[in-house]
C-alpha cells in the first residue's frame, strides 16, 4: 500500500464510521415504543390520607423492580420514587406531612425539551421516557427538571435484582417511567402494585383521558393538588390531602 | 501599509521545555478523563443535586474569552483601524482556540464520551441549546479558520466580509452560550439579562486577555509593540468593564427585588462563599479596581498596570462563569412554596459542590492542549508581525503616547507583575 492509498483508506474510514454509526444510530427503534398509544394518557392519583408516613412498599418495590442503584451515599443513590416530610416554613411546631415524590411524566417535559439527543422523550401515551442506549450524559435534564425527579448514574450499579429489566451502564441519565414495560403487559406499576398489596392502596394510576377510569373520578371528586402547577408543565400526578 | 510576519525560531530550550511541559499536563488531562470513562464521573464533585461543575465553569469562561479576541481582530477587520492589524492574526487564531478549548471542555464532562460524536447528529433537537450551541461552536470553529486564511492571503475585501460574519456569529455562540442557563426552569438561572451579560463578561475576559497575551508575546520575542496601541485596548477594556458590571448588576438587583426570587438571590449575594465571589472577586478585584486603575490617567498609561488590571479582570470573570453556574444548582428547587422539607432520602436543601483532583487535571490537561496548539502555531504559521506600530496616529493616540512618556520620566518605578 502506497502513500496516496493509505490516506485514502485512512479518509474513508475516518469519515465513513461516524456515518455508519449516525445511520445506524438514526435506524435504531425506542424501547418500549410498541405499547404506546395516544389512546390512552396515563397519569396517577397519590391519595395522601392513605399513605402511612412510615410505609415504604412503593420505594421497595420500585428499587427491586427497575433495579434502580443504592450506593450507600446521598450524593449518587437514584430514587425513581422517594418519601419526603414537609412542614410550614419556620414554624417548627407546624404539622408535618410525608409523601411519596416521583417523575411527573409533564405534559410539557422540561427535560425532553432540553436533551439534545432527544433520548428523554414522551410517548404517545404520556409517559416520559429515557433512551438510555442513546443518552449521552450531559445532564441538562437534571438542571432542566424543577422536581429533582431525575438521576444520573455516577458509578456502575451492581445490584441487578431484577433480570427481567435491564440495569443501567454508568454515564446515563434514567428516572422513573411509570414501569412503562408492565402498563404495556397491562400490569399496573411496581410502586402501584406494592401499595395495594400492604393495604394502604393510596397509589392509584389510569387514563386521565377517560372520563370514567378510577383515577378520573378521584380527580374529579377531591380536591386535588398537582407540585409546582405554576410552571406550567402540566404534571400528570395527582395529589389529594396536600 | 506592508507588515511582515514572522515565525518564531523555535529551536531553544525554553521553547522545547514548555512544549514538553504542556505535553505532560495534557497527558495528565486524558488520564483522569480516562478513569472517568471507566469508573464513572463520581470521581469529579458532582452528584446529583449538582449535575454540573468545573468543565462547565471552564468551558463558559473559555467561550467568553474567544469573543473579545474577536472584537481585537475585527477592529482591523470592521472598523479598518490599521494599527490593530498586526493583531488581528493571532486575535482570530485565539479566538479558534478558545473555542476548541471549550467544546473540549464540554466533551470531556459527557457521562458517554463515546456517543457524543454520533448521537447528537443523528438526533439533533431543535429545542435543546446543547443541540443548538455544538453547531454553532463548529461554525464558528470553520469560520475562524476561513478567515485566519483570508488574514494570511491578504485578502482585503474577503477579509472584511469575513470578519463582520464572524463577529456576528460570535454573538449568536455567546447569546446562544448564555442561553443554555437562562433557557432553564431555575430560580438563579431562568434571567434574560443572563446572555447579555453573558456577552458583556466575554468581551471584558477577552479583551483583557488579548491585551496579556500580545505584550508578553512581544516581551518574550522582542519585537517593538507600541505603548500606544496597549493604552488603547487598555481603554477598550475599562469601557467593556463598566458595561458588564452594568448589566450583572441590574440582572442581580432585578431578582433581588423579585419577591419570589428574593430568598435564593440573597443566598447567593450574601450568604456563604458565593459572596465573596461576588462582592470580592468579581465586583471589587475583578471590576471596580481594574475600571479606576484604567481610568486613571496615570496607572491607565503605564504598561504593567494594564497588564495588572488584565490579570484582575480575567480573574474576576472567571468567578463570574463559576458564580453562573453552581449557585443555581447548590440552592435547591423550590418544590413546595411556603413549606420546607425537612426528611428526605435525598440532599433537598442548600448543598455544596467540591472539586476534585481529577476534574482540575481535566481542566489543567484542556488548557495545556490549545496552549500547545498556540505555541505550534506561533513557529509553524505567520501569525506574528515582526513590530506593531500605531501609524497614521489620531491626536488622540499621540497625547496618550506624550502622556506615557511623561510618566515613565517621572516615575521610574512600576508594579511587579
Amino acid at each position: 500500500m502506497d502513500r496516496r492509498e493509505f490516506l485514502k483508506t485512512g479518509g474513508l474510514f475516518l469519515v465513513g464510521t461516524p456515518c455508519v454509526y449516525g445511520l445506524m444510530a438514526m435506524a435504531a427503534p425506542r424501547p418500549h415504543e410498541a405499547g404506546a398509544t395516544d389512546a390512552r394518557r396515563w397519569g396517577m392519583v397519590i391519595d395522601l390520607n392513605r399513605c402511612p408516613a412510615d410505609c415504604s412498599a412503593c420505594l421497595e418495590a420500585c428499587r427491586r423492580e427497575n433495579n434502580v442503584a443504592v450506593h450507600g451515599d446521598r450524593r449518587w443513590d437514584i430514587h425513581w420514587i422517594r418519601k419526603v416530610t414537609i412542614r410550614k416554613k419556620h414554624e417548627a411546631d407546624a404539622p408535618t406531612r410525608t409523601l411519596p415524590l416521583l417523575c411527573n411524566h409533564c405534559d410539557h417535559p422540561p427535560c425532553a425539551q432540553v436533551c439534545p439527543v432527544q433520548a428523554t422523550y414522551k410517548r404517545a401515551d404520556g409517559i416520559v421516557i429515557v433512551d438510555h442506549h442513546r443518552c449521552i450524559g450531559c445532564r441538562y435534564c437534571l438542571i432542566a427538571c424543577p422536581y429533582n425527579a431525575r438521576y444520573f448514574n455516577y458509578r456502575e450499579n451492581d445490584e441487578w435484582p431484577n433480570k427481567a429489566y435491564p440495569k443501567r451502564s454508568h454515564g446515563v441519565a434514567e428516572s422513573c417511567n411509570f414501569c412503562a414495560h408492565r402498563l404495556d403487559q397491562g400490569r399496573p406499576p411496581a410502586c402501584v402494585e406494592a401499595c395495594r398489596d400492604s393495604g394502604a392502596g393510596a397509589l392509584k394510576v389510569g387514563d386521565l383521558d377517560d372520563p370514567d377510569s378510577e383515577i378520573s373520578r378521584l380527580i374529579a371528586d377531591n380536591s386535588v393538588k398537582r407540585i409546582r402547577e405554576d410552571l406550567g408543565t402540566e404534571p400528570k400526578v395527582y395529589y389529594i390531602g396536600l | 501599509m506592508e507588515i511582515d510576519y514572522e515565525p518564531i525560531a523555535g529551536r531553544s530550550t525554553g521553547y522545547y521545555l514548555l512544549l514538553t511541559a504542556l505535553l505532560v499536563l495534557v497527558a495528565a488531562g486524558v488520564t483522569a478523563t480516562v478513569l472517568m470513562i471507566a469508573y464513572g464521573i463520581h470521581l469529579s464533585g458532582m452528584t446529583n443535586r449538582v449535575p454540573w461543575g468545573l468543565q462547565i465553569v471552564m468551558a463558559i469562561f473559555y467561550i467568553g474569552l474567544s469573543a473579545g479576541s474577536l472584537v481585537v481582530s475585527g477592529l482591523y477587520g470592521i472598523f479598518g483601524k490599521l494599527e490593530y492589524k498586526p493583531f488581528a492574526r493571532i486575535a482570530a487564531f485565539l479566538a479558534m482556540l478558545f473555542l476548541i478549548a471549550g467544546l473540549l471542555s464540554i466533551v470531556t464532562d459527557q457521562g458517554r464520551i463515546d456517543r457524543v460524536f454520533v448521537q447528537p447528529f443523528a438526533h439533533f433537537n431543535a429545542t435543546s441549546m446543547f443541540s443548538i450551541n455544538p453547531a454553532l461552536y463548529m461554525g464558528h470553529i470553520m469560520i475562524c479558520i476561513f478567515y485566519m486564511w483570508a488574514l494570511f492571503k491578504e485578502k482585503g475585501r474577503l477579509t472584511k466580509v469575513t470578519s463582520v460574519t464572524v463577529v456576528l456569529w460570535a454573538l449568536c455562540v455567546h447569546t446562544g452560550t448564555g442561553a443554555i442557563f437562562a433557557f432553564t426552569p431555575r430560580e438563579l438561572y431562568n434571567t434574560a439579562l443572563l446572555p447579555p451579560s453573558f456577552v458583556a463578561a466575554a468581551l471584558s475576559s477577552g479583551a483583557a486577555l488579548m491585551i496579556l497575551v500580545l505584550v508578553s508575546l512581544f516581551r518574550i520575542t522582542r519585537r517593538h509593540l507600541d505603548v500606544a496601541l496597549v493604552i488603547w485596548l487598555g481603554r477598550l477594556l475599562a469601557v467593556f468593564i463598566i458595561v458588564a458590571m452594568y448589566v450583572i448588576l441590574i440582572e442581580n438587583a432585578h431578582r433581588f427585588y423579585l419577591i419570589e426570587s428574593r430568598e435564593a438571590t440573597s443566598y447567593y449575594l450574601f450568604k456563604g462563599y458565593h459572596a465573596v465571589l461576588f462582592w470580592g472577586g468579581l465586583i471589587v478585584v475583578g471590576s471596580v479596581v481594574p475600571a479606576v486603575l484604567l481610568f486613571r490617567r496615570r496607572t491607565g498609561t503605564s504598561v504593567p498596570w494594564i497588564v495588572f488590571s488584565s490579570v484582575l479582570v480575567v480573574v474576576g470573570v472567571l468567578c463570574e462563569r463559576y458564580l453562573i453556574v453552581l449557585p443555581g444548582l447548590e440552592h435547591p428547587p423550590n418544590l413546595f412554596p411556603g413549606m420546607e422539607i425537612i426528611a428526605s432520602a435525598l440532599d433537598e436543601g442548600i448543598v455544596t459542590y467540591s472539586i476534585s483532583l481529577l476534574e482540575i487535571l481535566q481542566a489543567l490537561g484542556v488548557l495545556s492542549l490549545i496552549g500547545f496548539m498556540f505555541v505550534l502555531g506561533l513557529k509553524y504559521l505567520p501569525l506574528l508581525p515582526t513590530e506593531a506600530r500605531a501609524h497614521g496616529q489620531s491626536q488622540m493616540l499621540k497625547d496618550l503616547i506624550a502622556r506615557a512618556t511623561a510618566n515613565a520620566e517621572a516615575e521610574p518605578t512600576s508594579p511587579a507583575v
